[in-house]
């Protein structure tokens, strides 16, 4: 087994007409036995801007703690807000710094562009290659599941209630074919002006 | 014994000053003239390029350098320190594009250099650089403009004069400023500024201009300057 | 001989541990429908091993009798001896009960033939279609060593578990809060609209599985084979 697949997670992010969502499980196991169902792996690093993180639970915190830190001095340093796109550049360079002895994460991102709101979502793997998409990207242990849902369920120019309502059919279907994922999930929806935050109830077992 | 011990150089005086910085400052003050000009629509640096010798061969020698595409610098001051600093800015706007794949914002390149140029003044076994530095930058749809001095000192200038004749080089400035500059006319003040003191007659190879706007930062060619120079006499 | 010449005995190199494999994937997918009067089953046409396509055009689904559909893959070796196995013994239960086996009894029987070869198994997924005794549709689903089980939906194969998820959405209205009376019945149109969109979201992502899609429809006419639909060939 692999060790990305020790705790078990499953993280989706989608494009919308002028929209982003990004959606995950919550549950923290240590292989077949669960440890804990509100354990969070989607962090809002900026408004707006948000980082996924399935993976090794113990690089999930380090991750986020070392990308937060560095994010945090960067804006402060530059008094600006930096752009997804250039975020993922960060997030990338941070995984490849250890390429020899990787944090076993596999990120992603979602978030709307500051300033032209651009909708904007990317993966990468456990050394930081990084993926562009324009459609949706997953991440986890059922990442085959969700691939098999979003393939099916996405359509271009959805909008932000269509979009919610796809991400979490798409989330709590894969999920249950899953034995290392669910457990409760929760989906943030950005938009130009806000972020909606919903806790979805899934099967506990 | 004495060589037992390192003292850094710099220590202050009892008046309150670093004599070595001040010396450093005289460095540059004797150095060849420099000027920065911003305009709305972008940002010139020029500096005068005279020779001790005819015998020497000026198209091998760079005062004007860029850093990355939308950055340069200019100096006044020592030359070889000067390189030195050049290579060092290339290095952070390079390191800074490898992490983030967005050219280095100019405040953030300058706020490096300048905390590159204070670490000489207070650290053992070195002197402060002997060269003010003027940066030329397009960032976020905006023109920016700093000087750098060899204390790690930085201003941001809407047009500012380095070197030899710096006083009678902004006196002048300040009375052709205005804020609607655009980037032509500042080339031309630029180039009236550096005339002010300028000993002899002055061509195409004896100054040298760069220019930064929202294509990016660019050396004008011998070429160009003369067309800019034919116009002005 | 050497008798201590002095000169170093040479040195045999130990012998390398090799293993004969008898196994390997030929990928394909398939999926497994059933409604009130007909039973679905589909396949993708591709035949692969690893990064190689064998052939473009081997459907993955055999007809055992007149109403029985087994669909079948995996090792494909494995998949026609089965088969083979299967029509064998489909022939002899035809002569000694003198009537064709029903799809029920027919499970049965592949169950107990999978269980035979529990420690050599069959690597083959099998799905097998048909109508029950009363004329409704049946789909019995079963892993590679016999454990077996009656459903309504089922998929199987490198591209199950993309299908699967989405088949517990759309046919098990799993997660859409419309109580029971109220669910649509599932009719063979939208059943082979739906097979069509979900093969073409494996095609997409599952390199063992595209080229073609091959689907048979059981009613108690007997059993008709759709049109190919085609799928994506890279």
């Amino acid at each position: 087994m692999s060790i990305l697949e020790y705790n078990g997670s499953a993280i989706i992010a989608m494009i919308g007409k002028h929209c982003v969502a990004i959606a995950s499980d919550k549950r923290l196991g240590i292989q077949a036995q669960t440890i804990s169902t509100d354990f969070r792996k989607v962090f809002e690093v900026n408004s707006g801007l948000f980082l996924g993180l399935p993976g090794l639970a113990t690089d999930v915190s380090t991750v986020e703690r070392t990308l937060q830190y560095r994010l945090n001095l960067l804006q402060l340093r530059e008094s600006r807000l930096l752009t997804p796109r250039s975020f993922m550049y960060m997030v990338s360079s941070l995984l490849y710094e250890r390429r020899f002895g990787p944090y076993f994460v596999e990120p992603v991102i979602a978030g709307l562009d500051q300033e032209s709101y651009q909708p904007f979502i990317a993966t990468m793997d456990l050394i930081g290659c990084p993926m562009e998409k324009n459609d949706f990207v997953v991440s986890g242990t059922c990442s085959e599941q969700m691939y098999g849902m979003c393939e099916s369920l996405w359509k271009p120019n959805l909008e932000p209630l269509e979009l919610f309502e796809i991400i979490s059919q798409a989330l709590l279907n894969s999920v249950d074919r899953d034995a290392l994922s669910g457990w409760g999930g929760i989906v943030h929806v950005v938009e130009k002006d806000r972020v909606t935050t919903k806790h979805l109830r899934a099967r506990m077992d | 014994m004495s060589e037992r011990y390192n003292f850094s150089i710099t220590t202050f005086s009892p008046s309150g000053k670093l004599m070595q910085i001040e010396y450093a400052l005289m460095a540059v003050e004797a150095g060849a003239p420099s000027v920065g000009i911003k305009a709305s629509n972008g940002v010139v640096i020029a500096a005068e390029k005279k020779h001790k010798s005819i015998l020497s061969d000026e198209s091998s020698v760079s005062k004007v350098e860029p850093i990355n595409n939308y950055t340069g610098f200019v100096y006044s001051g020592m030359g070889p320190d000067f390189r030195l600093l050049v290579s060092r800015a290339r290095k952070i706007a390079e390191e800074y594009y490898l992490t983030y794949h967005e050219p280095i914002p100019t405040p953030r390149l300058v706020q490096q250099i300048g905390f590159s140029m204070q670490q000489y003044s207070h650290s053992r076994q070195v002197r402060p650089f002997g060269v003010s530095l003027l940066v030329a930058g397009w960032n976020q749809g905006r023109p920016y403009l700093f000087q750098c001095d060899p204390s790690g000192a930085y201003f941001p200038w809407k047009a500012t004069a380095l070197g030899k004749n710096y006083i009678n080089g902004k006196t002048f400035l300040e009375k052709r400023y205005s804020d609607e500059l655009e980037l032509e006319d500042a080339i031309h003040n630029a180039i009236l500024t550096l005339k002010e003191s300028f000993d002899g007659k002055m061509t195409e190879y004896n100054i040298e201009i760069g220019i930064s706007n929202k294509d990016g930062f660019r050396k004008l060619t011998p070429e160009e300057i003369k067309d800019y120079l034919s116009a002005i006499l | 001989m050497d008798f201590g010449t002095g000169a170093a005995l040479p040195v045999s190199k130990p012998p390398l541990a090799r293993q004969f494999n008898p196994y390997t994937s030929n990928g394909g997918t398939i999926l497994a429908l059933s409604g009130e009067d007909f039973s679905l089953v589909a396949s993708d046409t591709r035949l692969s091993e690893r990064f190689r396509i064998h052939t473009r055009d081997q459907p993955k689904t055999y007809k055992l009798t007149d109403n029985v559909v087994l669909g079948c893959c995996g090792f494909h070796g494995d998949v026609l001896t089965l088969n083979k196995l299967l029509a064998a013994r489909i022939k002899m239960y035809k002569h000694q009960h003198d009537h064709e086996i029903s799809c029920s009894s027919l499970a049965q029987m592949l169950s107990t033939i999978l269980y035979s070869r529990r420690f050599f198994p069959f690597y083959t997924y099998n799905i097998l279609i048909g109508l029950d005794e009363q004329g409704k549709g049946c789909v019995y689903s079963f892993d590679p060593v016999g454990s077996y089980e009656r459903e309504t939906y089922r998929a199987g194969g490198t591209g199950a578990s993309m299908l699967q998820p989405l088949l517990d959405n759309q046919i098990g209205f799993k997660h859409q809060n419309i109580p029971e009376q109220d669910r649509p019945e599932l009719t063979a149109d939208r059943a082979i609209a739906l097979v069509r969109d979900v093969f073409i979201g494996a095609a997409e992502r599952d390199i063992n599985t595209g080229d073609g899609l091959h689907m048979q429809l059981v009613t108690k006419d007997g059993i008709k084979t759709l049109d190919r639909f085609p799928l994506r060939k890279d």
